[in-house]
């Protein structure tokens, strides 16, 4: 009898012993997510990839094709296209990028990054967002066939969604994102299907190379403004402000003033414009993790839209003053 | 064979015929008589063509060779129980022996029903996780109160509001589409221009 107790305090010694050893490895593991994440970062600027992936939300699917690759010069080059209805695309030439979509003729801009369903932030400087998300490294899965690392970015407050991030070990590359609310909702998320990655770039990237992009264009009908009449007295912690300006909305050709405000990783804007209704209570519908929240006070409307949740955009709308000395005062 | 006769087959394909009876009653017939039959068919594959619906292959007769395949399925007999064998005794006792653990089989089956359960409950919860919340692209009320909707519930002005929930969407979805070109354009410095009169001119309309 004696040595059975024995036998189980030798086990249980050995059961604390490993547990130990595995906090220990957990406390290593927190620099290990931010060294993920800026590989991730080098893979998707430097490597030759031809992938494919879909945004699930609202439950749909949206599926697109994405071709990554680098020339010569070490220029970026970048095919990102919806497949499922009317032609969306996406095209880079290292500073040039332009979209080719149904509502405008084609245009190009001048810009370090292609605006799609992957956060830009990802190809550049994570420790941008270290003031208000927390990077963890959570554990190894298998996703789309490959060994996973998951890295969650958490928020730090509450006014902010967090983000899910499956890493390739042996690329760096992205496999999986998610974003989730604080309470774990799955809101939207992308969701990679194919992945190829070459020595050279592919024949599509080669055929961009020699193709003649849209000219660079001014913006139209858009005037940055130094200061607007309104102010937004309450945004949450580190949202700074990226533009404001005055332009007509495309479809519904109202004229709006606008705000718009980004934390490194989302951004969210506010349009202010006079209204019909005098008085109107905040509505808003949710478009995956894209939040459209309107409402009318005192004669004018405003809306906040972003990937916050929706009790932030009703703060922030509600924090809007409209300056007494204002034109738009009545 | 007379025409009206075809007239019914070809109203049942269209769906023209509305009632149930005169439905029920021409599938009848239908099913007894093989030249309405073969007209129901040609008339389907007419309406197919029309439509540009036909596949590749065209299996014509569907029906004659599902017939045929039930045909040459063997036929499973149910092995007749001995009654008169010569172990009575044991035979007794083989019963006795299944009635007393008949109630346990059952609870077992019970148990691995009610385990089957758990597990497909647990697979839809998963498969919902990883699929998506039935998320809103409708307009919901701030304060999570909906308005009742009921029968007998008076709403005088629907017309108003229907039209006010279909221009808050259109306004939802020109704002989501505006933010989107916004990001798009974030990245970019702007050379100013004069827009101003616009704005200001839709402001005086309002005062």
């Amino acid at each position: 009898m004696k040595s059975f107790y024995r036998i189980i305090l030798l086990v249980s010694v050995c059961l604390s012993a490993t547990s130990l050893v595995n906090a220990e490895e957990n406390k290593a593991k927190q620099p290990e997510a931010k060294e993920l994440l800026q590989r991730l970062s080098h893979s998707l600027k430097q490597l030759n990839f031809s992938t494919s992936f879909v945004v699930v939300k609202n439950n749909q699917a949206e599926p697109y094709h994405w071709f990554h690759g680098v020339d010569q010069n070490n220029a970026e080059l970048e095919i990102l296209s919806l497949l499922n209805g009317p032609r969306r695309d996406i095209l880079r030439k290292g500073d040039v990028i332009s979209y080719i979509e149904p509502e405008l003729p084609p245009y190009s801009v001048l810009a370090s990054h292609i605006s799609g369903p992957i956060p830009s932030i990802l190809t550049k400087d994570i420790s941008e967002l270290e003031s208000s998300y927390d990077f963890v490294s959570v554990g190894r899965s298998r996703v789309l066939g490959r060994p996973a690392q998951l890295i969650r970015i958490v928020s730090k407050d509450q006014h902010r969604f967090g983000h899910w991030l499956w890493v390739d070990q042996n690329t760096g590359l992205l496999l999986k994102l998610a974003v989730i609310t604080k309470k774990g909702q799955l809101l939207e998320q992308v969701q990679f299907t194919h992945l190829d990655i070459t020595e050279q770039p592919s024949e599509s990237i080669k055929q961009l190379q020699t193709a003649e992009l849209p000219h660079v264009v001014d913006l139209p009908k858009t005037n940055q403004v130094k200061k607007l009449n309104w102010q937004v007295t309450w945004v949450p912690d580190s949202f700074k402000q990226l533009k404001a300006n005055r332009h007509r909305i495309n479809l519904s050709k109202q004229a709006v003033e606008f705000m718009m405000y980004s934390d490194g990783l989302v951004e969210f804007s506010v349009y202010v414009n006079p209204s019909k209704d005098k008085d109107r209570p905040a509505e808003f519908v949710m478009d995956g993790a894209t939040v459209v929240l309107n409402q009318a006070a005192n004669g004018f409307e405003i809306s906040v839209v972003g990937k916050i949740p929706t009790g932030t955009a009703k703060k922030i709308a509600n924090s809007v003053v409209i300056g007494i000395t204002s034109r738009l005062g009545k | 064979m007379s025409e009206s006769k075809f007239e019914k087959v070809s109203s049942l394909v269209d769906y023209y015929i509305d009632s149930e009876q005169q439905t029920n009653a021409a599938l009848d017939k239908l099913s007894k008589d093989s030249h309405l039959s073969a007209a129901w068919d040609r008339y389907h594959l007419i309406g197919d063509v029309l439509r540009n619906d036909v596949p590749q292959e065209l299996q014509l007769d569907l029906s004659a060779q599902i017939a045929a395949a039930i045909a040459q399925e063997p036929t499973v007999l149910a092995p007749s129980s001995s009654k008169n064998t010569p172990s009575q005794f044991i035979d007794n006792l083989k019963s006795k022996v299944v009635q007393f653990a008949k109630p346990f089989g059952s609870i077992a089956i019970a148990a691995s029903a009610a385990g089957l359960m758990v597990l497909g409950v647990q697979q839809n919860v998963a498969v919902n996780d990883t699929i998506m919340p039935a998320q809103v692209v409708q307009t919901v009320p701030f304060g999570g109160t909906a308005n009742p909707v009921s029968l007998n519930f008076q709403q005088p002005d629907r017309a108003i509001k229907k039209q006010a929930y279909i221009e808050q969407q259109r306004r939802f979805q020109a704002l989501l589409s505006d933010h989107q070109q916004q990001i798009k354009l974030k990245s970019i410095l702007v050379q100013s221009s004069t827009d101003e009169a616009s704005i200001d001119s839709s402001k005086n309309t309002e005062q």
